[in-house]
């Protein structure tokens, strides 16, 4: 299949058209958006289980004995005391305590480890990190060449077991291990984007149409479906996840955007640390918070929200919920307008429509 | 797919039945598959007085806000209510209950005819499109 676009490819790219969906350009690769419906697709991941293609994600590796303290000194997070096979969510900042990138640092054993970073920022973060690179620290990057499939929903677990040659029952949330997977090396993170259970599979481009058809196939009888980066969105705004560019950003702070207990003020120092405490300290900052209309058209990036006739804030992202059943959002408010239940207007088209302040998540999946 | 006979359509991706001096209008099929599902749809309200090929409302998908044109001119008489709690009509039904509104309609009819297209011409339309 000849692609006359600029973008580049997954490994799943020729899967992806095979089974009929429309793509989009996006991080720099040609990626789907949808396969029979965001809907549809939304609905299988809450109640059975879904497939994405997530290798426009870039895969960093890093082996050396001081990965560790490298890295605890450009993120807000304790990376040090991760152990192996331990999983975490980080934010790269700046000096003004922004954000250069969020992302999942995985420790697979003592001296290696694997950073995976937004397409988006891809080219932003190679710099970052090979401007500042130690010797002593060698750095290989899988982006293009290895594959991210992505299988979340409640079914996972049984989706996948019988494709891994390790006991799936014992990978703990956020934790990893490497594996086989239809007998090819791969790493399995229990970890994902969609507030269900799941897995990720990093593994080379290679082995990843085969793995792909094959879980298809598995789970077909089950409702599993492939789900592309539309239903991605909504799925992870319910759950209350950040997507950088929206609700962080090198102006928007982990604080702002909800992060604080991502933020380890007790590390000796890391880049914008002194920024961050001031913003705590002063706590005066406009802050991320979910937004649940009450009536009305969907809430969309950029509409501004109003709080007794005053606009103090705008809306980051914004989808309608079917797991909620409103139409949702999240906003970066003024502090004053940040306490859930405030009611609020949100002004669409020249007109205002209520909403209400709510806490995030929208949604947490039931404990098992 | 072939497109439903006796129907005008848009180069906006509307029809328009037209019984007497009254059109329906809604969105056609090709048009509510790009669109994906719709979850609001904002109709032009009873009374209004609307242009051929001006902007009546708009059509929302998940990820997108759409104009929704007028293929003529008139008065709108009737807005397809059952659209408020079930907006997924239009993607299921498109050219049925997925019916837009009614205008009754006023100005020289074969001048704004002749600005639309019959079925084949759409099917055409649609062919080039997806080239």
């Amino acid at each position: 299949m000849v692609n006359e676009s600029a973008e580049r490819q997954t490994a799943l790219y020729d899967e992806h058209l095979a089974l009929g969906a429309r793509m989009v350009p996006f991080g720099g690769f040609e990626m789907p958006v949808q396969y029979e419906g965001i809907l549809k697709e939304h609905d299988a991941v809450r109640k059975r289980a879904g497939l994405f293609d997530l290798s426009h994600m870039a895969q960093y590796f890093f082996t050396g004995a001081g990965v560790g303290e490298w890295l605890d000194a450009l993120t807000v997070n304790k990376v040090v005391t991760m152990k192996p096979r331990q999983a975490r969510y980080n934010v790269f900042t700046n000096e003004r305590g922004g954000a250069h990138d969020d992302v999942i640092i995985y420790r697979l054993d003592d001296e290696r480890w694997l950073v995976v970073v937004n397409a988006g920022n891809a080219a932003k973060m190679l710099a970052y990190l090979q401007e500042r690179l130690p010797s002593g620290i060698t750095f290989t990057s899988k982006h293009g060449t290895n594959a991210n499939i992505a299988i979340q929903g409640p079914l996972s677990q049984q989706l996948l077991a019988p494709f891994v040659d390790v006991e799936l029952a014992d990978l703990k949330y956020y934790t990893c291990m490497e594996c086989r997977v239809d007998g090819v090396a791969s790493i399995v993170a229990r970890t994902g984007y969609t507030g269900e259970d799941g897995f990720e599979i990093f593994v080379e481009g290679e082995a990843a149409p085969r793995i792909w058809r094959k879980l298809l196939d598995a789970g077909r009888d089950d409702g599993v479906v492939a789900c592309g980066l539309g239903a991605r969105d909504v799925l992870r705004l319910e759950a209350g996840m950040a997507l950088y560019g929206h609700e962080l950003s090198e102006e928007i702070t982990p604080l702002q955007a909800g992060l604080a207990w991502v933020v380890k003020f007790d590390k000796p120092s890391f880049v914008g640390k002194e920024a961050l405490q001031g913003q705590a300290q002063a706590d005066q900052f406009s802050r991320i918070v979910g937004v649940k209309a009450v009536q009305g058209p969907p809430l969309r990036e950029g509409y501004v929200v109003k709080h007794d006739g005053l606009p103090l804030g705008e809306v980051r992202s914004g989808a309608p919920s079917p797991t909620v059943g409103a139409n949702i959002g999240t906003a970066l408010i003024a502090k004053q307008a940040a306490a859930p239940g405030t009611s609020v207007t949100v002004e669409i088209r020249a007109r205002e429509y209520p909403a209400e302040i709510v806490a995030l998540p929208f949604y947490k999946r039931a404990a098992s | 797919m072939a497109q439903p006979q006796g129907l005008l359509y848009s180069k906006e991706h509307e029809w328009a039945k037209v019984e007497g001096d009254v059109a329906t209008v809604g969105i056609t099929d090709y048009a509510q598959q790009s669109l994906g599902d719709i979850v609001f749809v904002e109709l032009p309200k009873v009374g209004a007085k609307v242009d051929q090929g001006g902007n009546v409302g708009v059509v929302e998908s998940v990820k997108a806000v759409s104009d929704l044109f007028t293929p003529l001119s008139g008065e709108v008489v009737e807005v397809n209510t059952a659209l408020e709690d079930d907006p997924s009509l239009v993607n299921r039904e498109p050219f049925g209950g997925g019916w837009m509104f009614k205008i009754k309609v006023s100005g020289d009819l074969s001048s704004q005819r002749s600005k639309l297209l019959d079925a084949s011409s759409y099917e055409a339309l649609i062919r080039e499109s997806e080239h």
